[in-house]
């Protein structure tokens, strides 16, 4: 009976350790995505008795959309100083002194939301031997305004999910669009959401103060479509696509809203085609829908790649 | 894992611990009864012309089942034509279902011919007693050995070897009883290469290796009651589907279950058997010996299964009946990882089985009243509550967006049928009605690819039952040197399930061509039809053939696939002392009512001839049968209209075999 026993039990536990482990699902979604949720303080500045602090998450500027939290503090008492008003405009700066800036919001909105005032900021490019970015932030306390100015270091981004593009509209304009969430997708439905910013040229020479706001006017588009096709455009999975996806509309936020679905991880590119307010197509084109296994999938002029 | 095989572990203890405590009392006049009690119509496992089969081979013996072959291994029973989501494949009442997504590996596939005694098939709802089903129900009945036979050991072995795809097979088997102590064991290899079509082309990837083992004790608690647990380990390793674009690497199973029977000498209820059960399964493809392969994926399946099987025997004078209650909880997990060209790259993740929970609990009921000498008037009956949960529902969100996540049905089913028997006559007419939920794969499957029609199948949670309304009738007439036996059988189907293009969203296998979904029809047809007879030409030579006829329509009276054509069967059998000769021909006719919606094309005639020779050496209670003989003995080139990718069948094939027994 005892060997019978011993027998048993052997069997029992060769078969159940399992040969293969299953698949951790959520350590396999988070594979290549850190999801940042916590805001950090990227830069501080001290300036007239006030303390300056710029939170993003993760502490840090990637290149693509950036929320901005914006803290301004007495240095003496650390209370929240009683300020009226903020400003905020990144700047760029090549090596050959030419200056621009990207899609951001200059008017920082008030403090509704806590102790800090928020805004966003698109950089279009990393800090680099070419390109250096700087903040300057204007804020005004019992009327007086006093301005800074701080280098910053723009990182590129590790998350293909807050990719952006830029690009120049069949109008002649100048296009940002940047993915701001999902930052970690899963597979099935998810809720897309992506700014479209447009860069608009200035009508009046510059006023000689540098930096002059109205040479840096980008706004956020009103009305716009995202006609939206995913698709993995690996050899291997031939163009395959996915159904019940839904185009980027604006919502109430500014932001524009869809719906896309990932079958499985992996890369994908989110193929689109921007129309304005009038149905007119501004970019983008429509890509072939075969199946094609084994030719790398054909894409819009228009495209964001993502990888999950 | 590792928590349930302890639980598992210390149950085996646990009665293993109270079967030496409880002192017990032989009463041999029992053992009579207990065989009397689950006597059913018994047939060894052996066919007419072979005996040292699989277990594929013996079923394939049948009237009412049929095959899909995907290789030379792990075949896919169809009864009445039906595929195995509408039947109940069960061993000994227990429920398993196969961890692979592509029905590589049926429930047969993780038995062996020499732990099992028979195979009992119910056609339509009265085999409704395992569950809830439309096609019927088909249970194997492992070996079990009676307490306190005369002799207290016996046993077999088997071995062979098949020339065509060099098959070698060792098979054993030993009992012992005693009067309050059984035990049953069985160890069976089988190692066989690729086999040769009648072309004598070899078919690559056709090779497989099995091993299987059994263990069964039982232990006689008091004079009317026993307790017995078992368990069947069974792994296959490197075996090829040819017709697939992938093989297996490993696929093991351990069916364990832990029994209490209990006899009653007076009374309606007259046995109680009870028994609870678990069994896991693994299963992993292996596409890395298919260069032509695009994609290299992995695709592992897991199916664990818990369960309570407890069945009375009932008994008052002209009545007897059944009254089983089944219970069980399944998971299902199936995973696909697709490895892109440039290996660095990220690979894609998805679940094929996005962990779905399938729980069922319902109370079966069959009746029998023997209404006068002539005739028998049988009823029965079946409630069933089936619940499904997806773990992963985003995954079934995808193309059902919001579809719960839970799902409830109630299965009911009914069957009545009347026997009326006139002198060397015999009629039979019966109805049914039943409710069958949806499979795993059907309900929930994902990007499933489908290597026949080459669709990637897609799964519908919100399908509704399958709802069979059903006919049969038989007429037969035997005398002593003759017999013969016509048997019908007709299923409306309402709410059939298949898959239908779904126009959304594209393929992910790249062999795929597009999207299929699960669906339901209006209805479907099916009828089916036999003809058997028999007659006893010489004292010493024996004649049997076999007729078999089926046509199966959907709703716009298309056809509907793997339906088999006219088909037939005729054997001769010759003995004369220990010396046997039997020859058959079998064949089916052209496959006319193909559907080419599912990927079928039209199969040609064939018609194959099969013989062999046996002599016994009997010598004291030992006994030895030697057989040598051929299938396809004229090498006939074919394919059957159910072989997947149309691959061809074996050619010609001469096997030998021993078997020893005593």
């Amino acid at each position: 009976m005892n060997r019978i026993l011993f027998f048993l039990t052997t069997v029992c536990f060769t078969v159940m350790s399992c040969t293969k482990e299953k698949t951790d699902y959520e350590a396999e979604i988070g594979a290549v995505v850190t999801e940042h949720e916590e805001f950090k303080e990227a830069v501080s500045i001290q300036h007239d008795g006030y303390d300056i602090r710029v939170e993003v998450l993760n502490g840090t500027f990637y290149k693509g959309y950036n929320e901005i939290r914006l803290k301004i503090t007495n240095s003496q008492t650390t209370e929240q100083a009683d300020v009226s008003a903020v400003t905020f405009l990144p700047i760029r700066t090549d090596t050959d002194g030419s200056t621009g800036s990207c899609p951001h919001q200059y008017d920082l909105g008030d403090r509704s939301n806590g102790d800090y005032f928020s805004g966003y900021s698109v950089f279009t490019s990393e800090s680099n031997g070419d390109e250096s970015w700087e903040l300057y932030i204007g804020f005004t306390i019992g009327g007086q305004t006093h301005t800074v100015k701080q280098h910053i270091a723009v990182q590129e981004q590790p998350n293909k999910n807050l990719n952006m593009t830029a690009f120049t509209g069949k109008d002649d304009k100048q296009y940002v669009i940047a993915l701001i969430s999902p930052q970690k997708p899963k597979v099935g439905e998810n809720d897309l959401v992506a700014g479209i910013y447009r860069f608009n040229k200035p009508l009046n020479p510059s006023s000689g103060s540098f930096p002059d706001p109205s040479q840096f006017l980008y706004e956020e588009v009103r009305g716009y479509t995202l006609q939206l096709d995913p698709r993995m455009p690996e050899p291997s999975m031939g163009n395959h696509s996915s159904p019940n996806n839904k185009d980027l509309t604006q919502q109430g936020d500014g932001l524009y809203h869809g719906l896309v679905n990932y079958t499985m991880t992996g890369n994908w590119t989110l193929n689109l085609i921007m129309l304005n307010q009038d149905g007119r197509i501004l970019k983008g084109t429509e890509v072939p829908t075969d199946f094609t296994p084994g030719v790398e999938g054909a894409k819009s002029e228009l495209y964001i790649d993502i990888l999950f | 894992m590792k928590k349930l095989s302890i639980t598992f572990f210390v149950l085996f203890l646990g009665m293993n611990a109270k079967a030496q405590t409880e002192p017990a009392q032989s009463d041999s006049t029992k053992v009579l009864e207990e065989v009397e009690v689950t006597a059913i119509a018994k047939r060894k496992i052996e066919t007419e012309l072979k005996m040292s089969v699989s277990v594929d081979e013996f079923l394939a013996s049948s009237d009412n089942i049929s095959f899909i072959k995907r290789g030379a291994y792990a075949w896919e029973p169809l009864l009445n034509n039906m595929s195995t989501e509408r039947s109940t494949v069960t061993i000994d009442g227990m429920h398993i279902f196969g961890a692979c997504t592509d029905k590589m590996d049926p429930v047969t596939s993780y038995v062996e011919s020499n732990n099992l005694s028979t195979i009992d098939i119910t056609s339509g709802q009265e085999g409704s007693l395992h569950g809830a089903t439309v096609a019927g129900s088909i249970d194997l009945k492992r070996k079990s050995t009676p307490f306190g036979l005369a002799r207290k050991w016996s046993g077999a072995y088997q071995t062979g070897f098949e020339f065509n795809n060099k098959q070698f097979f060792n098979l054993g088997n030993l009992s012992y009883s005693s009067d309050k102590f059984v035990a049953d064991g069985s160890i069976a290899f089988r190692k066989a290469g690729n086999y040769y079509d009648g072309n004598n082309d070899e078919v690559l990837h056709s090779q497989y290796n099995k091993f299987n083992s059994s263990l069964g004790l039982a232990y006689k608690t008091s004079s009317l009651s026993s307790v017995r647990v078992d368990a069947i380990f069974d792994m296959a390793k490197d075996v090829g589907f040819p017709a697939l674009p992938m093989d297996l690497w490993l696929s093991r199973a351990i069916i364990t279950s832990a029994a209490y029977k209990k006899l009653f000498e007076e009374g309606l209820v007259r046995a109680w058997d009870t028994k609870l059960y678990f069994n896991a399964i693994e299963h992993y493809m292996d596409d890395t010996k298919r260069p032509e392969n695009l994609v290299h994926m992995d695709m592992p399946g897991w199916s664990t299964t818990y369960g309570l099987v407890s069945r009375a025997n009932l008994k008052r004078g002209e009545y007897s009946g059944d009254i089983q209650l089944n219970v069980y909880e399944n998971l299902s997990i199936a995973e696909m990882t697709m490895y892109p060209q440039d290996r660095s790259n990220r690979t894609m993740f998805a679940y094929s089985w996005p962990w779905v929970t399938t729980r069922f609990a319902g109370l079966s009921m069959n009746n029998s009243w023997d209404i006068s000498e002539a005739s028998r008037l049988n009823l029965g009956g079946s409630l069933g509550w089936n619940y499904n949960r997806s773990k992963y529902v985003e995954f079934n969100w995808i193309f059902h967006p919001g579809t719960p996540q839970e799902k409830n049905r109630i299965l009911p089913g009914l069957h009545a049928s009347y026997q009326l028997n006139i002198k060397q006559f015999d009629f039979s007419v019966g109805a049914g009605y039943g409710h069958r939920a949806p499979s795993v794969s059907e309900g929930y499957g994902y990007y499933i690819y489908n290597s026949f029609d080459r669709y990637d199948y897609i799964g519908n949670p919100d399908l509704k039952n399958e709802i069979s309304y059903e006919a049969n009738a038989s007429a037969g007439f035997r005398n002593e040197r003759m017999g013969i036996e016509a048997t019908a059988n007709y299923f409306h189907i309402q709410h059939y399930i298949v898959g239908r293009i779904l126009s959304l969203g594209s393929p992910m296998n790249y062999q795929s061509v597009d999207v299929k979904g699960y669906t339901s029809l209006n209805y479907a047809t099916l009828f089916n039809m036999a003809l058997n007879a028999n007659y006893d030409i010489l004292p010493h030579l024996h004649w049997k053939g076999t007729l078999r006829y089926a046509r199966a329509t959907d709703d716009k009276g298309g056809n509907l696939p793997f339906i088999r054509p006219l088909s037939y069967q005729t054997s001769l059998h010759f003995m004369h002392r220990e010396f046997g000769v039997q020859t058959s021909l079998n064949g089916d006719f052209a496959h006319d009512d193909y559907s080419p919606e599912y990927g079928e094309d039209l199969t040609p005639a064939y018609s194959i001839w099969n013989i062999s020779a046996d002599y016994t050496i009997s010598f004291k209670n030992f006994k030895t049968v030697l057989q040598v003989g051929a299938e396809n003995l004229f090498n006939k080139y074919y394919s059957t209209y159910a072989d997947w990718g149309n691959i061809p069948r074996m050619g010609r094939n001469i096997f030998t075999s021993m078997k020893f027994s005593f």
